[in-house]
């Protein structure tokens, strides 16, 4: 065993410990029905993480992969009435399998056809569902959950178990591959195709290869959905804030190292289970979008990323980044916050701010002092807007810092490359 | 409608009743009508694609994002001051223009320039969709718009095939746009310029051009025709946010299919998807339809990547 791995090993070992005594403490159902999400979420964003992060290939299609574990499930319950560790497998093989032959199909031709025909494979899959009256057809199927599991006192604890499980093993499993020769030639494939396969680095196999395992990882994630849901039809199964959710976590979080789509997850996750209670569904998917956007564009190598320059401490630089995360934050809150606080013109205000918070934030890597002035503006428009009240001071605070910091950070920049300027001379 | 209700046609045909089969000969006529008309229509909203996606290498998937902006920027004007939907999607072209090429930037700077478009830049696409989306929402709500003009509701009969003016009036203008557009790529300065752009992008800058201008101009003009496309939309059925995801599978099928960067093969490909789709409809179902683009373009991408009229 190499040098970092008893770390990690002992990590997950107490990641699961932890689980499961919670169930022995934690009486309140909610906290397992909120965390289920939040771990599904690192399972399907460590799988898409395979593919996309360590491999470069965009995979559109996770909500139709996630959907082949539920369904699978579906026809193996009504049929065998087969337990859960049955379901998990069959679900990820079948869609591993569903992976293996897409990848089969397009991985030979540019990678953005294979994006392509993953989108296509997801709505093919789902008209296929919608017509299918085995599976219920449009109208859903239900699920009854067996009445008891030994050692545990209701089903959805068993459940959260049976996902955390799923997720620690997704992860190690991500861990394994990163450190072994495949995920160096992965790596090698994401970083210039033709080369590796010019230094003898078997490409096609190597991609092969990581679409089935991230599709074997999306069907696992799918596999309990059906027991979880108990009322599973077509538009929930191939939603796509699955789709949204798994490209933007590893995105967010960072793509190279199997952290990043566990941070990514865990954060975004968290964030949508709390605003759920007081925002709507498309306010959530709003969130999750301007996250992406932002990140993709001003911080490329995610929260991972920005933590790394963040140790390496130009002062300039750093506080830069504490600005934009503490923008991102008072944004994120903000829209949970003032989004819910009213209708029509008012809730767009309760929007827009936030959003102008955000995009502030972002700018704050690049031109620090505008994206600092908008923090600040968006933070005084909030109190004049909303008032200031217990709720609106968190975002108006977070955001008022990070203005300052990022206002403060543009001198500081200033001041170092002077200085770099005048050692050079 | 079922085959097999076709082929109990054709036996009862042959021993002397022919008023099944004629009805059914009927329905066929209309159902090849009406595909052609669509696949007109689908033409305007692939044409945006075939220049992002065929033409500049920018793999624009949120471009229904933006025909369902134009669609409800017809519906606003129209149901505020009573302009034609068509003259709105028109007039709202340069708006468009201008936001095409302003996103443009924001993508050269942030991917194009690092050589990131491949992952984050289709990334940055797939948020800008449900930005779109959701922010379409927020402002219109999720109930089905229409809008009103006079010729919405009527159609013309032709004999045994009717010929519905919502559908009739999207196809001319879609069309015209279609001529005009291949004028303007084959005959002018500028057009020449984006082909040049997608053609061979090293040899354009020893030429002393600059590709990223270019691709800006080129690319406001494919968000531009989206104006057009979502007014055609509108006209042709009631509208809601969130089917724009509907046409991501379906444009990209049909730029595939067409050898993706040219005018004539989308619209060869648009109409080809269009009976097919509209065949499906009339003698499976219409709940089929929406995998008749994509299993296509699963198909064409298996087996002639290089679409119908590709090189």
């Amino acid at each position: 065993m190499r040098r970092s791995s008893l770390p990690f090993l002992i990590g997950i070992a107490v990641v699961a410990f932890l689980g499961i005594a919670a169930t022995r403490l934690l009486g309140n159902q909610y906290y397992y029905f909120a965390a289920y999400v939040v771990l599904q979420y690192v399972v399907l964003a460590t799988g898409w993480n395979i593919l996309g992060g360590y491999t470069g290939y965009v995979n559109f299609g996770v909500a139709g992969f996630f959907a082949i574990g539920a369904y699978t499930s579906v026809v193996l319950i009504k049929l065998l009435g087969a337990p859960m560790p049955v379901l998990i497998l069959a679900g990820g093989i079948v869609a591993g399998l569903v992976g293996l032959g897409t990848g089969y199909l397009t991985l030979r031709l540019k990678g953005v056809f294979f994006s392509i025909a993953t989108l296509a494979l997801a709505i093919v899959l789902q008209t296929f569902v919608t017509n299918w009256d085995y599976v219920g057809g449009s109208r859903g199927v239900y699920t009854i959950r067996p009445r008891e599991v030994p050692f545990f006192d209701n089903y959805v604890e068993y459940l959260f178990i049976v996902m955390l499980l799923l997720a620690l093993g997704a992860v190690a499993a991500a861990w394994l591959i990163e450190r072994s020769w495949i995920g160096r030639g992965l790596a090698a494939i994401r970083d210039d195709e033709q080369a590796a396969e010019a230094m003898g680095v078997p490409t096609l196999r190597l991609k092969l290869f990581a679409t089935t395992v991230s599709g074997f990882m999306m069907g696992i994630a799918g596999a309990p959905y059906p027991y979880y849901v108990t009322y599973l039809d077509p538009a929930s199964g191939f939603s796509l804030a699955y789709a949204v959710n798994s490209v933007a976590m590893p995105l967010i979080g960072g793509t190279t190292s199997w952290l990043g789509p566990v941070i990514g997850a865990v954060l975004l996750g968290t964030l949508q289970q709390v605003a759920t209670v007081t925002i709507s569904s498309a306010l959530n998917l709003l969130i999750v979008g301007v996250n992406l956007v932002m990140f993709v564009t001003v911080a490329p190598e995610g929260i991972l990323g920005l933590a790394r320059e963040f140790a390496e401490g130009r002062p300039g630089r750093r506080a830069a980044i504490a600005a934009m995360i503490l923008g991102i934050l008072a944004g994120d809150t903000g829209i949970a916050i003032t989004g819910a606080a009213g209708a029509g013109l008012l809730q767009l205000l309760g929007i827009a701010i936030p959003l102008l918070t955000i995009v502030g934030g972002g700018l704050a890597l690049v031109r620090p002092g505008i994206g600092g002035l908008m923090m600040l503006a968006s933070a005084a428009a909030t109190a004049a807007v909303f008032g200031l009240d217990v709720l609106t001071a968190i975002p108006i605070a977070i955001g008022a810092i990070g203005g300052a910091l990022a206002y403060l950070a543009r001198y500081r920049i200033t001041a170092s490359a002077g200085y770099e300027a005048l050692r050079r001379a | 409608m079922e085959f097999n209700q076709i082929i109990e046609a054709l036996v009862a045909c042959a021993g002397g009743d022919c008023g099944n089969l004629s009805s059914i000969l009927d329905l066929l006529a209309n159902a090849v009508v009406a595909g052609l008309l669509l696949g007109g229509f689908y033409a305007a909203v692939t044409i945006g694609v075939t220049i992002s996606f065929g033409m500049l290498d920018i793999v624009n998937i949120a471009h229904p994002a933006f025909i369902m902006l134009g669609s409800f920027v017809a519906y606003f004007v129209n149901q505020t001051f009573g302009v034609d939907p068509v003259v709105i999607g028109v007039v709202f072209t340069p708006a468009f223009f201008l936001l095409g090429m302003a996103i443009y930037r924001i993508y050269y700077n942030s991917f194009e320039k690092r050589g990131q478009e491949s992952i984050r830049g289709l990334a940055f696409f797939f948020g800008v969709l449900f930005i779109g989306e959701v922010a379409l929402i927020l402002t219109f709500g999720v109930d089905y718009r229409s809008v009103d003009a006079a010729y919405i509701g009527t159609s013309v009969n032709l004999g045994v095939v009717g010929l519905p003016m919502r559908l009739f009036v999207p196809f001319v203008v879609s069309m015209t746009m279609m001529v005009l557009l291949e004028l303007f790529l084959g005959r002018t300065f500028f057009g020449r310029a984006i082909k040049a752009v997608s053609q061979d992008r090293l040899a354009l800058q020893l030429m002393a051009a600059n590709p990223a201008r270019i691709k800006e101009l080129a690319f406001g003009l494919s968000i531009a025709t989206a104006s057009v496309a979502g007014s055609l939309l509108i006209i042709i059925g009631p509208v809601e946010p969130s089917i724009g995801r509907d046409y991501i599978g379906r444009v990209f099928a049909i730029c595939v299919l067409g050898g993706m960067s040219s005018v004539p093969g989308t619209v060869i490909a648009a109409i080809i998807i269009g009976i097919a789709e509209s065949f499906t409809a009339t003698f499976y179902g219409p709940s089929w339809s929406p995998a008749i683009a994509f299993g296509l373009l699963l198909l064409v991408l298996a087996v002639r990547p290089a679409g119908l009229l590709g090189r």
